[in-house]
């Protein structure tokens, strides 16, 4: 299977479900699940082929489309598009079994849960700066509607917020992609011609930050974040876990493989405000994260904070660094998509709250012994543990930060030692909570439901294959900034 | 070129001329009996319409029939074409049968606006544009105001306050062109210019026939009649006036500018702006964008909404013109297009809202994912093209805009323009939304009331414009390419 059966897969279920008879169920959910499935398998398979034969050609797809302005169909897959093509199936599959029992207008849920994940796919593969738009804007309607009518808390509002922030940030976008089009000589979109074109240093100056600054809102840099927490929490648990787990994840993409290639010098000019910012994002998202009550905050927030670490792996932009930040992107892709799971469909669903002081009621260590271990084993891939995909990830981005700037090692540290200090406040007191032996009994809550299993299972598995076993997927992502697209700001050693 | 001849460039008009004579005799024969009268009168203008469409394959080939007033150019027929489709889309829309007390004199005024509109697309001469056009406006002023309500009745007042208005300027703008240039045909006109600098007689003659065009156009500040029309105004009156009607005024604006005016545009560009309809336009554009974006924000009729969504996008389809190429050109006629599809569609719901519901109200869409599922999703379709969402035509209209404006604008100096343009365009994704989200996020009141069946014209009007703009959003080629081409061959 070609990577193409990614996108394919992903669209063509979108309209399948749409065309089932109403109140379908069963039936959308199974054609969501195999479509997931048929995509994670495409990109895992593609993974494999590149590991056994790294020197073939990467696939492609490239086909003329609007000659009039110089867009062409060009698909492209290699090593670093394969892996987040995968982490996309696995988080597709995660979100379509944690949606398993939503019963309120299924057909339009995963319908519009398809086109997200169809237009992740999308950015991912698209090697023209125009394509990559298209499918960039795609997933802003469907997340509107996921959030605005299946969310909870303050949805509508949410909801809002977080469309105005995207589509802002692609009005920068725009600008920035249009700027760098005419003044390459108006012929192409093509992203490896624009970015070897050279462009005046006056434009980088003005041209890179607005063009980084339009995919790094969506990648939750501060002060620019605050979209992310509110719709987070606002959000069902499977756009919880797209949004967090992969939409970032596009944020972070387009500054890496556009924003930075086409406008090296200007990059140059901003990367130390970049790393400041970052930093700051990591400290400022594990304080807040420290201070809230609701565990879908303190989960929201936590994504603010790791997401830094990828901006900032951006900013010290050598191979450390890179690596580390395309790791993290993957790392804490599982990672959120496994802490809102547990907190939004396994906790939520039972206890009917967030709160971490009622939650304490019911003794979830006892009452929901799985969901409490689970927690306990994302929690510790959270915090960056050694064995788990998200310290070989943080520990990249750190060696990449020591060698440019190393004394911001130190907040960076304080960030982490706050990460831990808000992800175990949040576990015990969410899970296991003091109690006094005279309290009531806690309630029985139903056991886990075979769909919450095998989705936990599949993202600890993953998180922790990373962690042990890093070296192919390094591979794959070297595959991938070997690129001459990156050659511009990196040399690999 | 005898009279024959003649005769054949413009068979599609005659044609049309024709069905509305015809239809205003049978009413007048027939008497009034409302309800009959009513379909019949659509049948007739859809015959006539379809026939007039047809009569476009009779019309001779551009090189041997050419005029020094009729342009019968591939640029003319394309946007004849398209005039007679929305013409036949805005025909269409549901009407309440109270607003029309005689549908026969309706829908030949209607027929007869639309004549004038495609006899403007094609001409080539100052003169004979303006007769076109105040044949259009004229039987619009009309149709604006005839429904018997204080309503529409403004509106209409407005609508030919402003327009006669505007329509001495253009008047006096032509007489002044005509003095400098000795010729009112836009070459000779050009010709007249190319000599050295041109007069302050002839730059104010410019001036004054923008003031016209921009009205036609809804531009700021010639806008104030739109919302009021936009409210008032029978639903087939207000999608000529949007769709038909515009695409027009853009056509003829660009072969003024182009072909009349190329070499007195001056420039846009920041630190290096001249005097030249270019600045003028750019600065039109600005105000409008920005008004109508704003305004917008704070209305709760859905038509008034769509009408400061029309001035907001007459801002766009400037920036492209003030951008003074052929490119950018091309892409402000594809937008133009798709613009008229998408507010059709939109008005054709809004009606159909309204004749079930009473009003416009936004709050009035609540729930209508419920009750009439697939005009819920052909508004999807229609608002989040509007907004430009892919994968849309709206989307790859806007984008081939912005960047062709930019290229051809004069290169990084034009940002400042593009750049509102971009970012205004995000903030009106708001109000789309705020629509939206009534129709699918609210629940439906329970009053009770039912949703009336759809009739099969009205299903034809959602559903062709909503496929076209998918369409067109995945392969804008198909549109984008012969609209090119055609302007190329008319600049030539």
């Amino acid at each position: 299977m070609t990577p193409a059966w990614t996108l394919i897969s992903a669209f063509a279920a979108a309209l399948i479900v749409l065309l089932l008879p109403a109140r379908a169920a069963m039936a959308s959910r199974m054609v969501a699940l195999v479509a997931s499935v048929i995509g994670a398998v495409a990109a895992g398979s593609a993974c494999l082929a590149k590991l056994a034969n790294p020197a073939a050609a990467p696939w492609s797809f490239d086909r003329e489309w609007i000659p009039n302005f110089g867009s062409r169909f060009h698909l492209a897959a290699d090593g670093l598009s394969l892996t987040l093509l995968f982490l996309t199936g696995i988080t597709a599959i995660a979100g379509v079994l944690f949606s398993w029992n939503i019963e309120k207008r299924p057909r339009a849920f995963f319908a519009f849960f398809m086109t997200i994940i169809g237009g992740v796919y999308g950015v991912f593969l698209s090697r023209d700066a125009f394509l990559l738009f298209v499918f960039y804007e795609i997933v802003i309607l469907p997340k509107y509607m996921l959030i605005a009518i299946w969310g909870s808390t303050n949805k509508e509002y949410g909801a809002m917020k977080l469309t105005m922030y995207s589509i802002g940030a692609s009005a920068l976008i725009l600008i920035g992609l249009v700027a760098a089009y005419a003044a390459a000589g108006a012929t192409s979109f093509d992203i490896a011609h624009l970015a070897a074109a050279t462009y005046p240093s006056a434009m980088q100056a003005w041209a890179f930050p607005v063009l980084f600054l339009g995919f790094a809102v969506l990648a939750g840099i501060w002060p620019f974040h605050t979209w992310a927490p509110t719709g987070h929490v606002a959000a069902p648990t499977a756009a919880s876990m797209l949004l967090a787990g992969v939409v970032m994840k596009l944020g972070a993409f387009g500054a890496l493989c556009v924003a930075m290639p086409l406008f090296p010098q200007g990059f140059e000019q901003y990367k130390a405000l970049i790393a400041g910012l970052a930093v700051v994002g990591i400290i400022y998202g594990a304080l807040t994260a420290l201070s809230q009550k609701d565990l879908k905050f303190i989960i929201g927030y936590s994504s603010v904070s790791h997401m830094g670490f990828i901006l900032l792996g951006l900013a010290a932009a050598n191979h450390w660094g890179l690596r580390g930040a395309v790791l993290q992107m993957i790392s804490h892709g599982i990672i959120a998509g496994l802490l809102f799971g547990i907190a939004g469909r396994v906790v939520y669903e039972r206890t009917h709250t967030r709160d971490l002081g009622e939650l304490g009621r019911f003794d979830l260590w006892k009452s929901l012994p799985g969901a409490a271990f689970a927690f306990t084993l994302a929690t510790a891939a959270s915090m960056g543990l050694p064995g788990f995909s998200g310290f070989v990830a943080e520990i990249s981005v750190i060696i990449g930060l020591w060698q440019v700037y190393p004394w911001l090692t130190i907040a960076v540290a304080a960030g982490i030692i706050l990460t831990g200090v808000f992800s175990l406040r949040a576990l015990y007191r969410a899970f296991f909570p003091e109690r006094e032996a005279a309290a009531a009994p806690p309630p029985k809550l139903p056991p886990l439901t075979w769909p919450e299993i095998s989705a936990i299972v599949l993202l600890l598995t993953v998180s922790i294959a990373i962690g042990i076993y890093p070296k192919p997927w390094i591979q794959l992502i070297d595959d991938g900034l070997r690129s001459p697209l990156f050659q511009s700001f990196l040399s690999l050693p | 070129m005898n009279h024959s001849q003649l005769f054949l460039q413009l068979l599609p008009e005659a044609v049309l001329v024709l069905t509305a004579l015809v239809m205003l005799g049978a009413a007048v024969a027939t008497g009034r009996k409302p309800g009959k009268e009513f379909s019949a009168g659509i049948g007739i203008a859809t015959f006539g319409l379809l026939l007039a469409a047809a009569a476009m394959f009779f019309v001779p080939p551009a090189g041997e029939s050419s005029t020094p007033l009729l342009a019968n150019d591939t640029l003319a027929r394309i946007f004849k074409v398209v005039v007679l489709a929305l013409g036949l889309f805005a025909i269409w829309l549901p009407l309440a049968r109270k607003e029309l007390e005689n549908p026969g004199e309706y829908y030949a005024l209607a027929l007869f606006a639309l004549t004038g509109l495609m006899l403007a697309v094609g001409s080539n001469h100052l003169l004979f544009l303006f007769v076109a056009l105040e044949l259009s406006s004229l039987s619009l002023y009309l149709l604006a105001g005839f429904p018997r309500t204080a309503r529409a009745s403004e509106a209409s007042l407005k609508y030919f306050l402003f327009g006669g208005l505007s329509a001495a300027f253009m008047l006096f703008g032509i007489s002044l062109l005509y003095g400098v240039s000795h010729s009112a045909t836009l070459s000779g006109i050009a010709q007249a210019l190319e000599a050295g600098q041109p007069s302050l007689l002839a730059m104010t003659g410019l001036a004054m026939l923008l003031v016209g065009l921009g009205f036609k156009l809804a531009a700021v500040p010639f806008h104030y009649w739109a919302p009021d029309v936009y409210q008032g105004a029978p639903a087939t009156t207000v999608a000529i006036v949007s769709a038909a009607s515009k695409a027009v005024g853009l056509v003829v604006l660009v072969r003024i500018l182009q072909i009349g005016f190329a070499n007195v545009a001056g420039s846009a560009a920041w630190g290096e702006m001249t005097a030249g309809w270019s600045l003028w336009l750019a600065v039109l554009a600005a105000v409008s964008m920005i008004a109508g974006n704003v305004l917008a924000l704070a209305q709760t009729s859905v038509r008034r909404l769509l009408a400061y969504s029309a001035i907001a996008n007459t801002g766009y389809l400037l920036v492209a013109l003030s951008a003074n190429g052929p490119k950018a050109a091309a892409a402000a006629l594809f937008y133009v297009v798709v613009y008229g599809l998408a507010t059709l569609g939109a008005l054709a719901v809004t009606a159909a809202v309204e004749r079930d519901r009473g009003d416009d109200r936004i709050s009035s869409f609540a729930g209508l994912i419920h009750r009439s599922p697939f005009q819920a999703v052909c508004l999807l379709v229609f608002l989040t093209s509007l907004a430009g969402i892919p994968p849309l035509a709206g989307f790859v209209g806007k984008f081939a805009l912005f960047s062709d404006a930019l290229a051809e604008g004069g290169g990084m100096g034009f940002v400042w323009l593009v750049g509102l343009a971009a970012v205004l365009s995000a903030v009106s994704l708001y109000y789309y939304l705020s629509v939206l989200k009534q129709v699918f996020v609210k629940p439906a009141p329970e009053d009770g009331f039912q949703t009336r069946t759809l009739p099969p014209t009205h299903v034809l009007n959602l559903a062709i414009p909503a496929l076209l703009l998918v369409l067109l959003g995945t392969l804008p080629s198909l549109l984008l390419d012969p609209i090119a081409r055609a302007l190329c061959e008319t600049l030539r």
